[in-house]
């Protein structure tokens, strides 16, 4: 069940390994596993999608990973170093530095214009003023948001806070992006549009990413989908060499599988 | 019954939100009784017959002070309460959804507003109580008089009425928590930590128009004072439109300051867009744009505070020392006709006959004495008085005395004779007042001549003298005309005076000589005063500690109601922006930055309205300095200093005790964030 399975040939260094983790919840009395032993590995430049029932654990999952929770048991090491040993301080600088985050509900900070709050990822490492204004405008250009950089979030749509909240995450242009849903609250085109970016992003950058989804059509643009069951690693499907259609299907048949009795599949 | 107990779990709940509010009525019980409790602490002085006099008059001010602080710790009460309940509203909303009705909710909010106001009360009383003992102390020390036992020092008067007051302001609290409940809509309730557009920032042009107005209005303020002269300033009606210019730019200031600061920093992009400056810059200007009038209030109620504290030390100083210059001798008796007594009916007594007639012999208690006698000759004097702007007649009765009496008492204090050349008279008049002081010069510059006995005199040109010539406690001092001595031979005399300095040992003497002002008013048929050296110096120095003590009892009230109104302001902002400080942190923004981001925040947000009260202040004080007439100038820079004290402590401590309370807010929020079992 947590055997790993690395896409064939694969050449590329490893640059998250979960190991065995373990989230608990709440007290004695009511005892939630969030994530019961859950191991997968993930290659450099790979465009990961998770997906899982709601309640199944993916957000934890993130958050772990994202070192904005710690793990009850169990390693998560990334680009070789463990995590769940770093020093809090160490934890700060290396979510500042490495990581971008998309959370399920945005996080913009209403006080600041998408500007601003773009902008916000980049005065934390103390950039420049020229090279951040030159890399906001960029990011907002290529996510279609240069309209909206003067507005607030409540003056924006839902579709164009997430865009904003994606462009903070990728603005610092970090190692590993995660992204918690980031396509749940866009029409069809600007999902596409997102994650077309995301696609890029992976291309041209190296990037890795990350992502929670529940919806098939989003997961048909990554590399390998990892499906989460009751906190733990249930099935995974790679696309190879396949085409977004079929990759498509076979996430489908994955989820419809996923519906039935579980011993049925792996 | 259910209601006691949710409101208990609630009051221990939301224990961090209510330590503001919970310490100012602490610190308001604690000073409303102490200073209430005034008249109790004469139990451990001596209980001379001046100390209690002064004790009544001190409890009687305090008293009309005190209604006026219970409505300012009042209203204070009240704003503090309107933030809980504001926080608190989407509690309330929840309650309501799950079936309970209005009338249990009240019950909550009522069991959790009396069990806050009993413990703050009983906390307060406590504090108050132990404060009473030091302060008593104190007061017996600065009023230079010997603790004589050391006992509890309690009021149980002061007691009941703090208890009465601060119970009125509870009951009031109750009744307008209930009334805010019952009109509440359920929507608005559930809704009430949704915000909306408060961030518009306002237009450049606007805020720059509107700063730059204020700062014209503050000028002008400054500029009047300073220039023209306090007391040009004083005189003229002016003051009204210096003091509303003043209120109406200090308002517009605040105003537009946070839409002018913000676009200054924003156009500075390597200031802006440095770590976490934009974000606090936007906290700031957000949190400014929406409390300028809190923040207006706050900065008056500082100058105010200031004010109070500066001019009231120096006022108190001045008048000790004014009162010591009416003791030039250790004692004077003085005669004159009762007042139920004919005016022409006085003729004048023999006192050291007199004296000696009740068996004390001049020589058995002075060492020097001296009789003086003043003439009535039916003469007042036209003043022309100029204060505060207005200008009134006032006829200053005048009395004669012989040029050898006026030297004789001149070289018993000590001082040189004054020589008269024919013709012409001197003027004595030891009033204080400086419009008095003025107009009595002016008068002489006009070189009038009087007619005294049918000779006519004239004003020399050394003719005004402001020396004290007897001991008196209400400085009621009488204008004398100082003639040559042959002029008074066939005038009536007004009154007789008798001054002495004791002989050692000086206590003994003092007393002989109170013993013997009963019997002399009962041997002789005229009126009889008699007021000594120690009597006087007491009475200054408990007189000055009256003052101080109300002066820092009205500082002190209103220093904290502006902390306080701050340090609630800042929280309740705070605790609105947790969500705010948890995505910083998730983006990883370090607790060290965040900490920081907070500092400035509450740094500047106590600073601002800080720093104009002082700017303010010291126009203010300036202007004091005229009212008081006797100001001493040295006393300022001690004033000063103790109000800088006074202002640390208790600003400083609200400054802490918010930037503490908000660190804990971040921190618990963070715990509450991550409670997983590890
Ligand atoms: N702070 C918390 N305290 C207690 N239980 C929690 C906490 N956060 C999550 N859980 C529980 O852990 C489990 C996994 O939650 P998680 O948020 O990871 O689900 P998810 O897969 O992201 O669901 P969704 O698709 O709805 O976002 C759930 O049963 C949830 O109730
Ligand atoms: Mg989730």
């Amino acid at each position: 069940m947590t055997s790993q399975q690395m896409p064939e040939g694969a050449v590329p260094p490893v640059i998250l390994e979960v190991q065995d983790v373990v989230k608990l919840y709440g007290g004695k009395g009511n005892l939630t596993k969030a994530l019961n032993g859950i191991s997968f590995a993930v290659a450099a430049g790979e465009f990961v999608g998770i997906m899982g029932a709601s309640g199944s654990g993916k957000t934890t999952l993130l958050n772990c990973i994202s070192t904005i929770d710690t793990a009850t048991s169990g390693r998560i090491l990334i680009g070789g170093s463990d995590i769940t040993s770093m020093k809090q301080s160490d934890l700060s600088r290396f979510r500042r530095e490495s990581l971008g985050f998309i959370f399920q509900d945005f996080n913009l900070l209403d006080t600041l214009t998408g500007y601003e709050n773009i902008a916000l990822a980049l005065t934390i490492l103390r950039r420049s003023p020229r090279e951040i204004d030159r890399r906001v405008k960029a990011v907002a250009a290529v996510l279609g948001i240069s309209q909206v950089l003067k507005k607030f979030p409540y003056q924006m749509s839902g579709g164009q806070r997430q865009r904003v909240a994606s462009a903070r995450a990728i603005v610092t242009e970090p190692t590993l992006v995660l992204a918690d849903e980031p396509t749940g609250a866009l029409d069809s085109k600007s999902a596409k549009e997102l994650l077309e970016n995301f696609q890029s992003l992976v291309r041209q950058r190296a990037a890795t990413i990350l992502m929670v989804t529940h919806d098939a059509f989003s997961a048909s643009h990554c590399d390998r989908i990892l499906f989460i069951r009751d906190g733990q690693l249930f099935h995974q499907v790679v696309r190879g060499g396949s085409s977004r259609k079929s990759f498509f299907d076979q996430i489908m048949q994955v989820i419809s599988l996923l519906g039935g009795d579980a011993n049925d599949v792996d | 019954m259910m209601s006691i107990e949710l409101a208990l779990r609630n009051v221990r709940k939301n224990l961090r939100e209510y330590t503001v509010y919970f310490l100012t009525l602490t610190f308001g019980v604690c000073v409303f009784y102490s200073f209430n409790a005034i008249e109790s602490q004469q139990a451990i002085m001596g209980a001379s017959a001046s100390n209690g006099r002064v004790f009544k008059e001190f409890t009687q001010i305090i008293g009309i002070v005190s209604v006026f602080v219970s409505i300012i710790l009042g209203l204070l009460i009240l704003y503090a309460n309107r933030f809980l309940i504001r926080r608190r509203k989407k509690e309330f909303g929840v309650y309501l959804t799950l079936g309970m009705n209005r009338g249990q909710i009240s019950r909550i909010l009522i069991g959790e507003t009396v069990l806050v106001g009993l413990f703050s009360l009983a906390a307060g009383l406590a504090l108050g109580v132990s404060l009473s003992q030091g302060m008593a102390v104190l007061t017996a020390k600065l009023m230079k008089v010997p603790v004589e036992r050391l006992q509890f020092v309690f009021s149980a008067q002061s007691l009941i009425k703090t208890v009465v007051y601060f119970g009125v302001v509870f009951g009031l609290l109750l009744v307008f928590n209930a009334f805010m409940i019952s009109r509440q809509k359920l929507i608005d309730l559930l809704y009430a930590d949704r915000r909306s557009e408060w961030f518009k920032t306002p237009k450049l042009a606007q805020s720059v128009v509107v700063f730059v107005i204020s700062l014209v209005c503050l000028g002008w303020a400054y500029g009047t004072v300073l220039t023209g002269g306090t007391a040009k300033v004083l005189d003229s009606a002016s003051l009204r439109y210096v003091i509303l210019a003043g209120v109406v730019g200090t308002f517009l200031f605040f105003f537009s300051l946070s839409g002018f600061l913000l676009k200054v920093f924003q156009q500075t992009k390597s200031v802006y867009l440095k770590g976490l400056n934009a974000f606090v810059l936007r906290q700031l200007s957000s949190k400014i744009n929406t409390a300028y009038v809190s923040i207006t209030m706050v900065c008056l109620m500082l100058f105010v505070s200031i004010c109070t504290l500066c001019a009231g030390l120096g006022l108190s100083t001045s008048i000790s020392q004014e009162l010591r210059r009416g003791t030039p001798f250790d004692a004077t008796f003085s005669t004159a006709a009762r007042s139920n007594q004919a005016e022409g009916s006085y003729s004048g007594v023999d006192l050291p006959a007199a004296l000696a007639q009740i068996g004390l012999p001049l020589g058995s208690v002075a060492s020097q004495s001296l009789v003086v006698r003043y003439y009535e000759a039916g003469l007042t004097v036209p003043l022309m008085v100029r204060e505060n702007g207005f200008e009134q007649r006032h006829e200053a009765k005048t009395y004669l005395l012989k040029l050898s009496d006026y030297n004789a008492v001149l070289r018993l204090m000590g001082q040189a004779p004054i020589a008269l050349s024919p013709g012409h008279y001197a003027i004595n008049y030891a009033v204080a007042n400086a419009a008095m002081k003025r107009a009595t010069q002016e008068y002489v510059d006009s070189r009038p001549t009087i007619a005294v006995n049918g000779v006519t005199l004239s004003a020399g040109p050394d003719t005004f003298h402001d020396n004290v010539m007897e001991v008196l406690q209400n400085q009621d001092y009488k204008m004398t005309l100082v003639v040559p001595d042959h002029l008074v031979t066939g005038l009536a005399p007004a009154r007789d005076a008798l001054h002495l300095n004791y002989l050692d040992p000086k206590d003994r003497s003092e007393s002989l000589v109170q013993q013997a002002h009963p019997l002399l008013r009962a041997e002789l048929k005229v009126d009889v005063s008699l007021w000594t050296r120690q009597e006087v110096e007491a009475f200054g120095n408990s007189t000055s500690v009256l003052v101080a003590y109300v002066a820092i009892y009205l500082g002190i009230v209103f220093l904290i109601a502006s902390a306080a109104v701050l340090a609630i302001g800042q929280l309740s902002e705070m605790s609105d922006s947790l969500s705010r400080y948890g995505a910083l942190r998730k983006i990883g923004v370090e607790d060290k930055m965040l900490n920081r981001s907070i500092f400035a925040q509450v740094l500047v947000y106590f600073g601002l309205p800080m720093a104009l009260a002082a700017v303010h202040s010291v126009i203010g004080v300036a202007i004091a300095e005229q009212v008081v007439s006797a100001f001493d100038k040295g006393s300022v820079l001690g004033s000063s200093l103790f109000t800088a004290a006074v202002l640390l402590i208790v600003y400083g401590g609200y400054f802490l005790a918010t930037y503490q309370g908000g660190k804990a807010m971040l921190r618990r929020q963070y715990a509450q964030s991550r409670r997983g079992v590890d």
